[in-house]
């Protein structure tokens, strides 16, 4: 079994050793002393920390949730139209996103910058009388996790809807049902499998994402996966950045077996 | 107009015997209009992804070697770009190894998210939730760590192989993911109806259920190609000096400014794909017809 | 199926292909910051001599030195900043540099040259310096700014962006209070706190790859920010204006080093030497406008390069830098207390 072999050897090794740095000390230039302590989680349970991984966690619901409304429409649209459109179609959500990521974000800060194209065209069409913050704020970052993400909801959801039964939403049409009550009894319960997988696809990754926070927020808003990254680098301390690595493992997957033990019993 | 056709093309496009039964005009009109909705949605949605992308193409032909302001046409960079070797070795590399990616990841992703569904085993809840480790670790601790397996217990060269497997392994979930999506509620009695006639299990996965998944395989597939062509802080780890990938090029360089000479390269693969895209969709058209 | 399996052979062929090169005898393998050493130099190195060099890149001193530490590759040549040069030093891992093979040392401005991470230059040379300064936007800020003190003031709230990097933040600190900036003794860092305590709520912007960006865009007005950020700036706008900074500055020395496991060390050794030539040298300052100690270098310099104050500062100025020294295990701790301090 191909996945197994792929699991325990590139996913469960590396895992392991990671838990295993988490319980060591490091040298001062930062290599790994196999030494037990469990200092590193004394210093990852503080207030600190769980602000921060609160604060990604906040980010990413939002971003889930905004893919999920602007993408939901689309992942329909491109389901539901002739079958030879829908590859198309699903190739050109994606193509933005073979381009340089460091381009495509310089774009952005070029829109939403104080002197940017956003702001000129909101002052000369009178909307403000002066250029307005946009970039280096909440917002900024919100749109720019929703940018990046926002393939990865609609790809999932498409899947699903591409194999509803037009008959079914037609059986649906015809017991007086109008299209809110069709869509709503009928079409999202039916593509809930489609929403589930987008929204994980969106959700997980985007919670250690800080590319797009620094550069688009400014780097005020410090997040998980930007403190793990400078406690493994510039911290030089790999065994502290394991032990927040490792206990975010552990958040992680036992609110997933939570949620799915719960759907089972449900 | 447009509003008009994409909401006249969502409704025809798929259904069938529209006018078969008696329906109430509002109803018909309402669901015209949701189409329509949608289809308005959908343009904006689209527009929201290119802005920018045609920024991008924009500045591409900008005379300032600084990205910030337009100062002038120039096709300065273009040409700078066919004679940048090392820019053009880097994009090829990272091209090579996100199609292996892909086709690495898919397979695995497939086949994983069919035997997690079909059968029975040992743990398969426990698995179920490892699927997501690769997706949740943060990018650094799956390089260091990739890094040290590879150097220290596995005792393989840095390179294109190594890097192509730690990309596999972050990538492979976004496909097993969407293919588990696209699996449940799949009528069991499919493969069975293919057994029934004769097939093997192979046959029947190959012949039946592949077929079926094929959208989300798709999906799946696109995913991995853009994630892998895009990924950085794992690459720098797991990548050797014969696999540099186009990011390890481009992420020291805004400290001196983008150089230009990456949108040149960005609008020319953009063009390329659209190309590719238009040119393989009029093929198959043409063949219907 | 059989199309899927030839791609899938053929892709798989391709990449294995890749991996194993056969070794030759004139090669020499670099590691080195993205862009910092401009590939028309290694061409040119590769054509004088007939060595080949492969190049990999990385983007942080500790991701460099994260890999070279788990054994990651073989490299003749590495780039690191002054403290990393120390750390590696501490811990052995560079192989002394046989300077009769490096005549061109003796260009290097004896202000860059043994200093105190690396005492004698027995494992080191310099490759580029810089600073850290401060940049004005005079057409948004009117206020005379000298220092760091100047820059951090209330009615500059939001108006200010300044290097992601906690260390660096931290000096800046510490040279307002008049403390030395490698004495980061836990003492010093609770004498810090309170002091960022007041400057990082000011910060709009935290950025160490193109703090330019957000002063060319009006989003800020005032930066401290490389030298070599500042140079562009000044270049592209007469308004921005150049300070460096009255409580004193970083200097810092981005050095080329041998690993300990470097196989071909003699051809590294002819690589520095080739770096270290004034003809060399002058084409990095053309793509990077940081200070060039190569004073046979900059005698080939225009005039607009030398009197860019951003690029070369003043000898009496350089004389009042410092540049850091290897801090250990402090890092962490640093970058816990400018994260408390961000996250609020």
């Amino acid at each position: 079994m191909p996945l197994l072999a792929w699991l325990l050897l590139f996913v469960i090794a590396p895992t392991a050793m990671l838990v295993l740095v988490s319980f060591a000390e490091r040298d001062s230039l930062g290599r790994i002393v196999y030494d037990f302590t469990i200092q590193n989680y004394i210093r990852a349970f503080d207030w600190l920390w769980l602000k921060v991984l609160f604060s990604s966690v906040w980010y990413a619901l939002l971003t889930t949730l905004i893919c999920l409304i602007a993408g939901y429409p689309v992942a329909f649209f491109i389901g539901r139209a002739p079958q030879r459109w829908r590859t198309l179609l699903l190739m050109f959500v994606m193509v933005p996103f073979w381009t340089s990521f460091l381009i495509r974000t310089y774009a952005w800060i070029t829109i939403l910058s104080k002197e940017g194209f956003l702001n000129s065209i909101l002052v000369s069409a009178g909307i403000f009388t002066q250029p307005v913050e946009i970039l280096y704020t909440p917002f900024a970052i919100v749109l720019g996790l929703v940018y990046n993400f926002l393939p990865f909801m609609i790809l999932p959801i498409y899947t699903s809807v591409e194999k509803l039964d037009s008959n079914l939403i037609e059986a649906a049409h015809d017991l007086g049902a109008g299209p809110l009550l069709a869509f709503s009894k009928v079409i999202i319960p039916l593509t809930r499998p489609g929403i589930a997988a987008g929204a994980m696809l969106v959700f997980v990754p985007s919670i250690a994402m800080f590319a797009i926070t620094s550069l688009m927020g400014g780097g005020t808003n410090p997040t998980i996966g930007e403190v793990i990254f400078k406690q493994f680098t510039s911290g030089r301390n790999q065994p502290f950045g394991a032990a927040l690595g490792s206990l975010l493992l552990l958040i992680f997957v036992l609110a997933l077996w939570i949620t799915r033990k719960y759907r089972q019993e449900d | 107009m447009i509003w008009d056709n994409l909401g006249c093309m969502t409704i025809d496009g798929d259904s069938h015997g529209v006018s078969n039964h008696p329906r109430f005009g509002w109803q018909v009109t309402a669901a015209r209009l949701q189409a329509g909705l949608f289809g308005f949605w959908t343009a904006l949605v689209f527009a929201f992804l290119y802005i920018p992308i045609i920024l991008l193409v924009v500045f591409s032909f900008n005379s300032s070697r600084l990205n910030i302001r337009w100062e002038g046409f120039s096709t300065r960079w273009y040409g700078e770009l066919l004679g940048n070797k090392v820019l053009i070795d880097a994009f090829q590399n990272s091209l090579l190894v996100a199609f292996a990616t892909t086709i690495l990841a898919t397979l695995l992703g497939t086949v994983g998210a069919w035997m997690l569904h079909r059968y029975k085993f040992p743990y398969q809840r426990a698995l179920g939730l490892l699927i997501f480790i690769p997706m949740v670790m943060p990018e650094v601790l799956m390089g260091v760590s990739l890094l040290v397996l590879f150097v220290q217990f596995l005792h393989l060269p840095l390179g294109f192989l190594t890097l192509t497997i730690a990309h596999t392994t972050f990538c492979f979930p976004f496909v097993l993911v969407g293919v588990q999506a696209r699996l449940q509620g799949l009528d069991p009695f499919l493969e069975e109806a293919a057994m029934d006639l004769g097939a093997t299990p192979l046959q029947a996965f190959w012949k039946v259920i592949v077929p079926y998944l094929m959208p989300a395989i798709f999906s799946g597939a696109l995913m991995s190609f853009t994630l892998s062509l895009d990924e950085y802080i794992v690459s720098v780890f797991t990548t050797g000096a014969q696999s540099q990938t186009l990011p390890l090029k481009v992420y020291g360089m805004a400290k001196v400014g983008l150089n230009p000479q990456l949108n040149a390269l960005s609008s020319l693969f953009i063009l390329v794909t659209f190309l590719f895209a238009f040119g393989s969709y009029f093929l198959t058209n043409n063949k219907k017809t | 199926m059989k199309k899927t399996i030839t791609v899938v052979l053929s892709a798989l062929a391709i990449v294995l292909a890749g991996c194993g090169k056969a070794p030759e005898a004139k090669k020499l393998s670099v590691f080195c910051w993205s862009e910092y050493i401009p590939q028309s130099v290694i061409d040119q190195f590769t054509k004088e001599t007939g060595i080949q060099v492969s190049v990999e890149n990385y983007a942080s001193n500790e991701e460099m030195l994260a890999k070279l530490t788990a054994g990651g590759g073989q490299y003749d040549i590495i780039q690191p900043s002054e403290y990393v040069v120390e750390a590696l030093i501490a811990q052995n891992l560079l192989h002394p540099i046989d300077k009769n093979k490096i005549p061109n040392l003796s260009n290097i401005a004896p202000q860059f040259l043994k200093l105190s991470f690396d005492p004698e230059n027995k494992f080191s040379v310099p490759f580029m310096a810089g600073t850290v300064g401060i940049v004005i936007n005079t057409e948004l800020i009117k206020d005379d700014i000298k220092g760091f003190a100047d820059v951090f003031k209330p009615q500059n709230q939001g108006k200010i962006v300044v290097l992601d990097d906690a260390r660096e933040i931290t000096a800046w600190a510490l040279l307002s209070l008049g403390i030395p900036i490698n004495e980061l003794s836990d003492a010093n860092l609770e004498k810090v706190k309170p002091v960022l305590a007041n400057w990082l709520p000011l910060v709009k912007v935290f950025d160490s790859d193109s703090p330019k960006t957000a002063l060319l865009n009006g989003d800020v007005a005032v930066g401290v920010v490389w030298g070599g950020e500042g140079a562009i700036l000044l270049q592209s706008n007469p308004k921005f204006r150049w300070v460096i900074p009255a409580e004193g500055t970083h200097l810092f020395i981005d050095s080329l080093a041998i690993p300990k496991t470097a196989k071909n060390v003699e051809n590294a050794e002819a690589f520095m030497n080739f770096i270290l030539r004034p003809d060399i040298s002058q084409k990095i300052s053309d793509a990077f406008p940081y200070t060039n100690p190569n004073l046979a270098a900059r005698k080939l310099l225009t005039e607009d390069q030398l009197q860019n104050k951003a690029s070369f500062p003043s000898d009496a100025d350089i004389a009042k830098m410092q540049t850091f020294r290897d801090i250990g295990t402090q890092g962490s701790k640093i970058d816990e207390i400018v994260t408390s301090l961000k996250a609020r």
